[in-house]
């Protein structure tokens, strides 16, 4: 469905897997031909051979990957965190490799954004550690923090600030200097449908657009790890795509992504592995097709989150009152 | 369209009085209109113009009360004015909107104060050759007025883009009219004066306005009979032009009921392009950006130099030597300034999230969150020294005034910077009002304020006991003065180095405190 508005280029050139920048006829977003398509960036003659081309893809690489695994950007170990008696994260194992987007899939309050926060240096764990590449998050935070973009979930900005203020304030807190900052800031307000925005305060602007400026601000100061905590809620289809057309050429040009959502549609549309999280425990995880199995990946979470729950005694709905 | 239109202004005018918070406000706009009326008709009544004072009175105060009706409009604040732009929606003709308006504007206090003001001018002259010269010359001015004042408040409405704007009209408008009643009050006040200096003064002023374009109409009985003629048709002349100005406005507002803010000159970074460009000068730009804009720093600035006020009169109260006392203020203020920084990090609520994801070290953040205190506290202790020393007749105590208040202010953000990384405690919430506080403020945040005052003040003893014996034996105050300097210059720094390095071990815990509130 969405996948046409990923590929807008597609109808208009044909012209197959090209890896200089494709022509875009919309000139809308300058900021989208700056930088050099995805190999795998599908721009096929339609949807549906986009998506089949994809998803060949995505198994290559995950073939490929299994043949010769790329190297563990993050390596969650043994993660624990509990609220008084309430256990939130139980042993949460997981490893994340180079170049993939990770998916993390759970019903509410299975604990993703309690593991999320702590992946990110914003929540001490219990228990377990937080590798960055080489570096532990909680033992050396300004070595890991250096590679990590975050975006959390429902935390504040600093929304007195407008959106180029917020930027250029995320770019300076990562030590960039001025002319990269305002560059950067231009480059992502174009990919990202900001443009007209950024010369706002931040609390003026809808739930949607908060999100994507926050995204920005992950990514400004170009880290090679991403933690994005529902990154599409509330976003509308259009800059969901633009995000994820971003998010892709991050990864194919040898960024990680790790991100949480409800949508199983995007998860699977986006991501290359995922890992179900249900009361704190990891249930599965893997590539897309070893988790989802012969199903879709929705069949597949609500059946490891506990299945359908037959409603029961709520007859009193049915009955209309007449 | 100018019966539906009056109609509505009767509906506006009539909702002032329903019961509710509006009603106190009317009555006492009320009672102020009622008693400007029955002012002006009861001076009317009493004015002799055989005496010259009065003579001039009948002139100035006319022309006063003029221009306090001309903005009062604007006083009731634009936000139920009855504008041309607010029936842009409408597909309406400009000329009879621009009718209906502006007799819309007769009906309502200030149509009906200028309506008074011309009967009592024309009371004063009743028995006058130049009667008929004050009947035209007041009706003029009524149209004069009421076209004014719409004109103004259209124009007003449409350029007030923002609240602030808006907020500035109305409080100058107020105060426009504030001074015009109390300007004509006191005219009507020195015309009853008998002595024949304040009588020439206010003989001389009456004439330069009688012959200054505010002048024009009601200065017209007053002047020949051929003049009074001239200044009538030139008054008729104003009235025509307004009526077209008016016109023209009323068209073109409904053409254009847009505002576009104007366009942002060149995405300037306000702050952020006068700081270096580093974590710490982004931080500070930031916190610049907070005390100028948040309602919690802002009160704070308001609220800082009452602290010294209110303890300069309990000290005089209780029977303290007045002079030396004018020394107390500035320390006080520093003191306090300095302290308020103490739960700095928690008012950030949970953006502080920013500031723990970044590689930053905890110095930076420290020294950005320091500086807005810094900017408005130092120059401010360095310009009113001089004059609090003057005032207090204390030879010598300059160097100590000076240091002491640095020393205080310096030291009560060393201290701050640990206290906010180390004993943070729920603050109110970025959005909050003025008075709100979160509900879980604990005994925490009592010992969190408690001790980091009396950590100020023990670390400044030293200082302080110094500049007191400079009170026996002034060659103390230099000393007591480097002391305090120096006692401030260190502490910030430790305060800085050690409380950077609690915010970034701490700052998970922070991070939790601020989520829970």
């Amino acid at each position: 469905m969405g996948e046409k508005a990923l590929s807008p280029s597609g109808k208009a050139a044909p012209s197959g897997r090209t890896s200089k920048p494709p022509a875009r006829p919309n000139a809308k977003k300058p900021a989208a031909t700056k930088k050099p398509a995805a190999p795998r960036k599908p721009s096929a003659k339609n949807a549906a051979a986009a998506r089949v081309a994809e998803r060949k893809a995505a198994a290559a690489a995950a073939a490929a990957a299994a043949a010769a695994p790329r190297e563990v950007v993050l390596d969650v170990h043994d993660l624990r965190k509990s609220y008084g008696q309430a256990v939130a994260v139980d042993s949460i194992s997981l490893r994340v490799r180079k170049g993939s987007i990770f998916g993390f899939v759970g019903p509410n309050g299975a604990g993703k954004t309690t593991t999320l926060s702590m992946v990110s240096g914003l929540l001490r764990p219990d228990h377990g550690t937080v590798l960055i590449g080489e570096a532990d998050i909680w033992k050396s935070p300004t070595a890991a923090k250096r590679k990590l973009g975050v975006l959390p979930d429902r935390l504040r900005l600093f929304d007195r600030l407008t959106g180029s203020q917020l930027l250029y304030y995320c770019a300076m807190l990562h030590g960039l200097d001025r002319s990269t900052a305002r560059s950067r800031t231009d480059d992502l307000a174009g990919a990202l449908g900001l443009d007209g925005s950024l010369d706002r305060p931040v609390r003026d602007y809808s739930v949607g657009m908060v999100k994507k400026i926050s995204l920005a601000a992950a990514l400004i100061h170009s880290p090679s790890l991403l933690v994005l905590d529902e990154p599409f809620e509330s976003v509308d289809p259009v800059s969901t795509a633009q995000a994820v057309d971003l998010l892709r050429r991050f990864a194919a040009a040898g960024g990680t992504v790790v991100l949480s959502s409800h949508n199983m549609d995007l998860v699977e549309r986006v991501c290359d592995t995922v890992a179900v999280i249900v009361e704190g425990r990891i249930l599965a995880s893997g590539s897309l097709d070893e988790v989802r199995g012969t199903g879709s990946l929705e069949q597949r979470f609500v059946e490891l989150a506990g299945g359908r729950v037959a409603v029961e005694g709520l007859e009193w709905l049915t009955t209309f009152s007449v | 369209m100018v019966d539906h239109v009056l109609r509505l202004k009767l509906a506006l005018l009539g909702s002032a009085f329903r019961p509710g918070r509006t009603l106190a406000s009317t009555l006492g706009v009320l009672a102020i209109a009622g008693a400007v009326g029955s002012g002006l008709v009861i001076a009317a009544l009493h004015a002799d113009l055989s005496n010259p004072s009065h003579r001039a009175a009948a002139v100035l105060v006319p022309v006063i009360v003029s221009i306090g009706l001309v903005v009062a409009p604007l006083a009731a604040g634009l936000g139920s004015a009855l504008e041309p732009r607010r029936f842009a929606p409408f597909p309406l003709e400009p000329r009879p909107l621009a009718l209906a308006l502006a007799l819309a504007g007769i009906v309502g206090l200030p149509g009906a104060l200028a309506v008074t003001l011309a009967i009592s001018v024309e009371l004063v002259w009743e028995d006058d050759p130049a009667r008929t010269a004050a009947v035209v010359a007041g009706v003029l001015s009524v149209g004069t007025i009421i076209l004014c004042s719409q004109v103004l408040v259209a124009l007003a409405a449409h350029l007030a883009v923002t609240t602030t704007a808006r907020r500035a009209i109305t409080s100058v408008a107020r105060a426009t009219i504030a001074v015009a009643l109390a300007a004509a009050a006191a005219t009507l006040a020195l015309a009853r004066e008998v002595d024949s200096t304040t009588r020439d003064v206010l003989v001389s002023i009456a004439e330069g306005v009688g012959a200054s374009p505010l002048g024009l109409l009601w200065a017209a009985p007053t002047v020949a009979a051929g003049e009074a003629v001239a200044r009538l048709l030139g008054g008729a002349l104003l009235v025509a032009l307004l009526v077209a100005l008016w016109l023209f406005v009323v068209a073109r507002l409904l053409e254009a009921p847009q505002r576009p803010l104007p366009p942002s000159r060149d995405r300037g970074l306000g702050w952020f392009d006068l700081v270096p460009a580093t974590p710490a000068g982004a931080i500070a730009a930031r916190s610049l950006l907070y005390w100028t804009r948040d309602s919690r720093y802002r009160a704070v600035i308001v609220a800082l130099p009452l602290a010294p006020v209110a303890m300069m009169i309990a000290l005089a109260v209780a029977g303290s030597p007045l002079p030396p006392l004018w020394l107390l203020p500035l320390p006080v203020f520093a003191l306090f300034l300095g302290w308020f920084a103490h739960n700095d990090a928690a008012y950030d609520h949970t953006a502080l999230w920013m500031h723990v994801a970044a590689p930053l070290p905890g110095a930076a953040d420290r020294w950005g969150r320091v500086v807005p205190p810094l900017v408005l506290g130092v120059p401010l202790i360095l310009a009113l020294s001089p004059l609090f020393v003057l005032w207090s007749g204390v030879d010598g105590s300059l160097p100590a005034l000076i240091g002491i208040s640095v020393g205080l202010l310096l030291t009560g953000l060393g201290v701050s910077s640990i206290s906010s990384a180390l004993a943070a405690y729920p603050a109110a919430r970025p959005e909050a009002g003025l008075f709100d506080q979160p509900p879980t403020l604990g005994a925490r945040a009592g010992w969190s304020q408690a001790i980091s005052l009396l950590a100020v003040l023990a670390l400044m003893a030293p200082s302080l006991l110094l500049a007191y014996w400079g009170l026996s034996s002034p060659e103390w105050y230099p000393v007591a003065g480097i002391a305090g300097a120096a006692t401030g210059v260190g502490m910030l720094l430790l305060g800085i180095v050690v409380g950077g390095r609690l915010f970034r071990r701490r700052a998970p815990e922070l991070l939790d405190l601020v989520l829970r509130t």
